[in-house]
C-alpha cells in the first residue's frame, strides 16, 4: 500500500511520547529522581524502609511513563483488596470473636475453611473455635467469609507479600497463625471499622459480655474474682 | 484508602543480633568456602539479575503476568523482562495458573527442554495446591506433583507486586547458592552440576486418567484392587431428578435424604425475552400440521421434538418459517433419571427476542443417546455437539468429526453424567460435612481421600497399563482427513501443530494446521488443555458460591460474567429478586467498564499478534490499568471481582469511586479511544495485514452461531443488549456497529466503535445514578431457588454469554451450563483460514479474541 510511511510514524509516536513523558517528568521536578527512591539521585543502595514504601495513586488524570516502583513504591492498598482471611481478636480484652457459628465454612466456595467448636471440659460447646483451618492453596480470595460473617470475625487481610519457598508445612493457616488484633484490623479498614454495621455490632457484642459478666458474678457472690474466670475461659 | 503499608506485627520476624552474629561466625562460612563465597556471590549476582521467563501462560494468573511486564509494574526493572518463547532459551518457569491434566505433559516436556540451572515459580493457588478448581476431575493438584518447585506464590490470582515479590523471594535464594566444584571436593547446594541428580521430569501420560509413568505399577494395582470403587460405596451419590414433563411433577421419591416439602416452581419460560406462550402453542401446531402429528409437544416452555423428527423441524425452522430460526444459540444436556435431554436454543436474526427452546431426549445409560446431528443445518452445532459428546455421551448420527473435544481420547469417562464421580468427590452439594462436623474440624488435604494419593480414577477393568507411553499424543491426534491432492504444486501437504504452547495463541490452545506449502488446506482446533471443570464444580456449588467461580470464566471480563450469572438464577427467583435502580446502574456501569478494558486487552493484542510487539499492546494496557483500579476499589480485587450478588451488587460503592470513574469516562477514554485509532486505524502496516484477511461474511457468520463482535463485523446488529434487552439497557442511547465485510479490520474496527458507545452508555449512566439501596433485601447466604429452569443472556465483550441453570429446588443448581462465546465462535476459524498463510491464522485468531478459560471452562 504505503511506501512505509507507516513504519516511521509508529516509530515517532513511541519517541514523542517518550519525550513528552520525560519532559513532563523533568517539569515536575522528578525528570531523574526514584520517586520512591533514596535521598541521591541515583540510589541503589538505600531504598525506603519496610512499611514507610511512598503509595502512587494514579488515576484519570496520570499521564506519563506509569512505572510504580515495586518494592521501593507501592500501589494504593483500598480498603476491600481482598488477599487472605483473617481472623480478629478484640485488642483490649483478648477475645477472639469467631463464635464458631459456621457460616464462612458453609459460604466458602472452594470448601478451604475447616473448623471444630470448642467443647468445655463438661462437654457443652462454647461460642468458640477449637480449631480453625485455612487451606490458602485452595483459598480464591473471594471474601464471601468476610461478607457474610455476622460478628465480624473473619477478615480479608491486605498482606499480599507472602511468597515463600515451601508449601506442605506452611500453606495450611491455623488459629494461630490466623488471628490478628482488632487494632490492626481497624488500622488497614478504617472505613469499615467505623461504619455504623460494625460499630453496633462491635456495641452489641460490649453490651452483652457485660450482661454475661454480671450473670457471672452474681452467680457467684463467694468469690471475688471479677472478671478474671470468664476470661480465662475466653481466652483458652 | 490507605496511604501507607502496614505490616502486620505478627508476620515480621527480628533476629537477635547477637544471634546473628553468632550464626555468621560459626554456621555460615568457613575458609575456603569465604574465597569461593565471593565467586558464589558474583555468580549468584549474574543469574538472579538476569532471569529469562519462559513465556508462558495457563490461565487467570497469565494475565497479571502479562501486567507484570507491562509498564505499569514492568519485570524490566529485575532484569527479567526477556520472556521467551522458547524454553531452550529460558531459566525460569512462571507456572501462571490452573495446570490441567491434559496440559501437564506439555509442562513437563517444556520443563525438560529447559536448560539449567533452572527455575520454578508456582503462581497462584492452582499452580501451588490445586487451587479452587482442586476437586475437579482434569486438575492436576499442584504442580509440585511432577515438577520442583522453587518458590509458591498464593493468592488468587496474584497481583503483579505479589509478582514481583515471588520474584524477588526467588532472587534471595539463588543469592544463596553454592555452586560446586567437583576438582577441589567443594559440595555446594545446587543440584544441576552433579552427575548422579537426575533433574528430568518423566513426561506423564494421558491415559484412562493423567498418568505419571514413575508410579504407575502403584497406579495399576491401586485400580486393580477396586480402592476408589470402595471408597466410593459410602458415600453420598448425587440423586438425579426426572425430566420435565407437561404438568409439574410431584417431587421425586427418591433416597437422598431432602425432605419432602412443596417444591416452588419458577415460571416457566426459557428466557426473559422469548417468542411468548401463545406463538409457541402456534408453532407446535404448525410443526405438527406440516410434519405430521406428534412432531412436537409443549412441556415447560420448550417443544419436545422426537429425535427421528429433530433434522426436518431444523430445517423446517429455519428455512418455511414465517420466523427464520437461523441462529442456533447454544446446545446443553442434562442428565435425568429417564434420559438425557439434549435441549437446542434457537434465535431469529430476521426477527431478534424471538427466542426458542427445542428438546431432545435421548437413552440415559452411558453410551447408549444417541441423537441425530444438525452440522447440516447449523454448522455451529459442530463443536456443541462434540462438547456434548464428550461430556455426557451422547452421539450425534451424522456428525462427520465426533470426538472428544474437551477432554482425550481414551478419557474413561463421560464427566458431566450424574453418575461419574471424581477421584476427589465427598459429598454431592457443597457444604460437604466434614468441614463443620464436630469432631471433623480437623483438616485434611483433598489427596488423602483418595487412594491413590493423587487426583487419579480409571476404570478397574482397565488393562493396557503396559502400553502407556509419553510419546503418545490422544489430544492431538490427526483429525484433518488427508488423500486431498493439490495438482498444480509439487509440494507435500504436511501438518503443523501450533500450541498449546505458543505466544500467540492466547492461552493453552493448539492449532493443527494442514498446510500446502504454505497455504492453509484444513485447520483443527484442539482445545481443553485448560478444562478445569467449571460445570461440574458448579453443579455443587451452592448458588451464592459459584459467583466467584464465574469469574474465572472469561478472566479479562469477571464483571460482566457474574452479571449473566445474575441474571440467570434472578429469572428463576421472579420479581423478589428484582435489582434496586442503584444495584442496576451499578452493574451497567460495571458491565460497561469490563468491556472497555477487554476490548482495550483484545485490540493492543491483536496488535501484538500482527507483529507490533507489546508496543500497543502497552498503550492499550495503561487504560485497562486504571479501569482495573476502579474494581479494585469498589470490589476487591483486580480481576476477580466476585462483585454482583442476586437481586443487585455486593457493597455499594466506595465514597469518592464515582467521580474518579466520571473523570475516567468523561475525561480520558474518549481520548484515548480517539488516540489509538489515529495511531491504527490509517496505520499501512495494520491495514495491509487486516483488510481482505479472514472474512466471514454474513451467512457465514450466523450459520457459525459465531456472536459478539465477530458476528456484527459480518454486518449482523445482533446485539444481546438490543435484541434481548436485559437489565436497563432499554433506557440508554447507543448504536450498534457493524462492519461490512466481516474480515479482521472489520472486527478490530467494530471494537474500537464499541468502546466509544461504551462509553456513550458509561456517560449516560455515571450521569443518572440514583442514591439508594443496592440489595432489594437483607443480605442472606440461604437463597432458596425455586425449581425450574432458565437461560439467561448478555453481551459479553467476546459475545452473548449464556447460563443455562436447572434447579431443582436445592441449594445448587441440578444443571449448570456455561454458553462460551469464545468456544463458539471457534467454530468459524477454519472457514476464515483457509487459503491463508500461518502468519494470518495468528492474526485471525487474535481477532477472534478468545479466552481459554471460557473456551473450555
Amino acid at each position: 500500500m504505503g511506501a512505509g510511511v507507516g513504519v516511521v510514524r509508529g516509530h515517532l509516536i513511541t519517541l514523542r511520547r517518550f519525550l513528552l513523558t520525560f519532559w513532563r517528568d523533568w517539569k515536575t521536578g522528578k525528570g531523574f529522581s526514584r520517586r520512591g527512591g533514596g535521598a541521591l539521585l541515583i540510589d541503589l543502595f538505600h531504598g525506603p524502609k519496610r512499611g514507610q514504601e511512598p503509595t502512587v495513586t494514579q488515576d484519570y488524570r496520570t499521564d506519563g511513563l506509569f512505572t510504580v516502583e515495586y518494592p521501593d513504591e507501592r500501589l494504593p492498598v483500598y480498603e476491600r483488596y481482598r488477599v487472605l482471611p483473617v481472623l480478629i481478636y478484640d485488642a483490649d480484652d483478648g477475645n477472639v470473636r469467631c463464635t464458631a457459628c459456621k457460616i464462612c465454612a458453609k459460604v466458602c466456595p472452594p470448601q478451604c475453611i475447616w473448623m471444630s467448636q470448642a467443647k468445655s471440659p463438661k462437654g457443652t460447646v462454647l461460642p468458640l473455635p477449637e480449631d480453625f483451618y485455612i487451606d490458602m492453596d485452595v483459598c480464591m480470595n473471594c471474601g464471601l467469609c468476610a461478607e457474610y460473617c455476622p460478628f465480624d470475625a473473619i477478615k480479608m487481610d491486605h498482606n499480599f507479600e507472602l511468597s515463600n519457598y515451601e508449601r506442605h508445612q506452611s500453606h495450611i493457616f491455623n488459629l494461630q497463625d490466623l488471628l490478628v488484633s482488632s487494632e490492626f484490623y481497624a488500622r488497614t479498614h478504617p472505613e469499615a471499622w467505623a461504619s455504623a454495621d460494625e460499630v453496633s455490632e462491635r456495641n452489641r457484642v460490649a453490651k452483652k459480655r457485660t450482661q454475661w459478666l454480671q450473670k457471672v458474678l452474681a452467680s457467684a457472690p463467694q468469690k471475688p474474682a471479677e472478671s478474671q474466670a470468664p476470661e480465662a475461659a475466653v481466652a483458652k | 484508602m490507605t496511604h501507607e503499608t502496614i505490616t502486620r506485627p505478627e508476620w515480621s520476624t527480628v533476629i537477635d543480633p547477637v544471634l546473628q552474629k553468632e550464626l555468621e561466625q560459626h554456621v555460615l562460612v568457613t575458609s575456603w568456602d569465604k574465597l569461593l563465597g565471593m565467586v558464589d556471590t558474583i555468580y549468584n549476582w549474574g543469574r538472579r539479575s538476569s532471569l529469562w521467563p519462559l513465556g508462558f501462560g495457563l490461565a487467570c494468573c497469565a494475565i497479571e503476568m502479562i501486567c507484570t511486564a507491562s509498564s505499569r509494574f514492568d519485570i524490566a526493572r529485575f532484569g527479567a523482562e526477556v520472556f521467551r518463547g522458547s524454553p531452550r532459551q529460558a531459566d525460569l518457569m512462571i507456572v501462571s495458573g490452573t495446570v490441567t491434566k491434559t496440559m501437564m505433559p506439555i509442562i513437563a516436556r517444556l520443563y525438560d527442554q529447559m536448560p539449567e540451572p533452572k527455575y520454578v515459580i508456582a503462581m497462584g493457588a492452582c499452580a501451588s495446591g490445586g487451587g479452587p478448581f482442586k476437586e475437579g476431575y482434569n486438575v492436576v493438584s499442584g504442580v509440585d506433583k511432577f515438577l520442583p518447585v522453587d518458590v509458591y506464590i498464593p493468592g488468587c490470582p496474584p497481583t503483579p507486586q505479589s509478582l514481583l515479590n515471588g520474584l524477588m523471594v526467588l532472587q534471595r535464594k539463588i543469592d544463596g547458592e553454592k555452586i560446586d566444584i567437583p576438582l577441589i571436593g567443594r559440595e555446594g547446594n545446587t543440584a544441576w552440576y552433579r552427575d548422579d541428580v537426575e533433574r528430568e521430569i518423566p513426561v506423564p501420560v494421558l491415559g484412562p486418567d493423567l498418568i505419571d509413568l514413575r508410579t504407575v505399577e502403584l497406579a495399576a494395582e491401586r485400580t486393580a484392587m477396586g480402592l476408589v470403587e470402595a471408597r466410593e460405596a459410602g458415600l453420598d451419590k448425587p440423586a438425579l431428578i426426572p425430566a420435565p414433563t407437561v404438568e409439574h411433577a410431584p417431587p421425586p421419591e427418591t433416597a437422598s435424604a431432602r425432605p419432602a416439602r412443596k417444591l416452588k416452581h419458577a415460571v416457566a419460560r426459557p428466557s426473559l425475552v422469548w417468542l411468548g406462550d401463545e406463538r409457541l402453542a402456534q408453532l407446535a401446531d404448525d410443526l405438527n400440521r406440516t410434519l405430521g402429528p406428534g412432531t412436537a409437544a409443549i412441556i415447560q416452555a420448550g417443544l419436545l421434538i422426537p429425535p427421528q423428527k429433530l433434522v426436518p423441524v431444523a430445517f423446517y425452522l429455519r428455512d418455511k418459517n414465517p420466523i427464520r430460526y437461523d441462529y442456533l444459540v447454544t446446545i446443553q444436556s442434562v442428565h435425568y433419571t429417564d434420559c438425557i435431554e439434549v435441549v437446542y436454543h434457537l434465535d431469529s436474526t430476521g426477527v431478534p427476542g424471538s427466542l426458542i427452546e427445542l428438546r431432545v431426549r435421548a437413552a440415559e445409560a452411558e453410551g447408549a443417546g444417541e441423537v441425530p446431528s444438525l452440522y447440516d443445518v447449523y454448522r455451529g452445532a459442530d463443536f456443541q455437539e462434540r462438547e456434548v459428546f464428550d461430556m455426557m455421551g451422547v452421539r450425534f448420527e451424522g456428525h462427520p468429526n465426533l470426538k472428544r473435544i474437551l477432554m482425550w481420547e481414551g478419557f474413561a469417562y463421560h464427566p458431566l453424567r450424574k453418575d461419574y464421580l471424581e477421584p476427589y468427590y465427598e459429598a454431592p452439594a457443597k457444604v460437604f460435612p466434614s468441614r463443620v462436623d464436630d469432631g471433623l474440624g480437623h483438616h485434611f488435604r483433598a489427596e488423602e481421600l483418595n487412594p491413590h494419593g493423587t487426583n487419579l480414577k480409571a476404570p478397574r477393568n482397565y488393562q493396557d497399563w503396559g502400553k502407556l507411553s509419553s510419546l503418545d499424543d490422544p489430544k492431538g491426534r490427526l483429525l484433518v482427513p488427508s488423500g486431498v491432492q493439490v495438482e498444480e504444486l509439487a509440494t507435500d501437504q504436511y501438518v503443523v501443530s501450533m500450541g498449546p504452547q505458543h505466544p500467540s495463541t492466547h492461552g493453552v490452545f493448539r492449532l493443527n494446521l494442514r498446510v500446502d506449502g504454505e497455504t492453509i488446506v484444513g485447520l483443527q482446533p484442539v482445545m481443553g488443555y485448560m478444562h478445569r471443570n467449571h460445570e461440574k464444580i458448579g453443579e455443587r456449588n451452592t448458588f451464592l458460591m459459584n459467583f466467584p467461580f464465574t469469574d474465572r470464566l472469561d478472566y479479562l471480563t469477571s464483571m460482566a460474567n457474574n452479571f449473566g450469572y445474575a441474571l440467570a438464577v434472578e429469572q428463576l427467583l421472579g420479581d423478589e429478586a428484582r435489582p434496586p435502580e442503584r444495584a442496576e446502574y451499578i452493574r451497567v456501569i460495571m458491565a460497561e467498564l469490563t468491556r472497555i478494558a477487554s476490548h482495550m486487552w483484545s485490540i493492543g493484542f491483536l496488535l501484538n499478534d500482527l507483529g507490533a510487539f507489546f508496543t500497543p499492546a502497552l498503550y492499550a494496557i495503561e487504560e485497562r490499568e486504571l479501569i482495573l483500579d476502579l474494581f479494585e476499589w469498589a470490589a476487591g480485587s483486580r480481576m476477580m471481582c466476585n462483585y454482583f450478588r442476586f437481586g443487585g451488587v455486593a457493597f455499594d460503592l466506595p465514597p469518592g469511586w464515582i467521580e474518579r470513574c466520571r473523570g475516567i469516562v468523561n475525561e480520558r477514554i474518549d481520548r484515548k479511544i480517539d488516540e489509538l485509532d489515529r495511531y491504527l486505524s490509517g496505520n499501512e502496516i495494520l491495514l495491509d495485514r487486516t483488510k481482505g484477511v479472514g472474512i466471514l461474511d454474513r451467512e457465514q457468520a450466523i450459520q457459525f452461531s459465531t456472536s459478539g463482535p465477530v458476528l456484527r463485523a459480518s454486518g449482523v446488529a445482533y446485539d444481546i443488549r438490543r435484541v434481548a434487552p436485559y437489565s436497563i439497557y432499554d433506557r440508554f442511547e447507543f448504536r450498534i456497529p457493524t462492519g461490512t465485510v466481516g474480515d479482521v479490520y472489520d472486527r478490530y474496527h467494530v471494537r474500537l466503535e464499541e468502546m466509544r458507545e461504551s462509553v456513550r452508555i458509561l456517560k449516560q449512566a455515571v450521569r443518572d445514578i440514583p442514591d439508594g439501596p443496592i440489595l432489594p433485601r437483607k443480605k442472606t447466604y440461604q437463597i432458596k431457588v425455586p425449581a425450574g429452569e432458565a437461560y439467561s443472556r448478555v453481551e459479553n465483550p467476546k459475545g452473548e454469554l449464556g447460563y443455562y441453570v436447572v434447579a431443582d429446588g436445592s441449594a445448587t443448581a441440578y444443571r449448570y451450563h456455561v454458553r462460551s462465546p469464545s468456544f463458539i465462535n471457534l467454530t468459524a476459524l477454519e472457514t476464515m483460514c483457509l487459503g491463508h498463510t500461518i502468519a494470518d491464522v495468528v492474526g485471525i485468531l487474535g481477532s477472534l479474541d478468545i479466552v481459554l478459560g471460557e473456551v473450555d471452562r
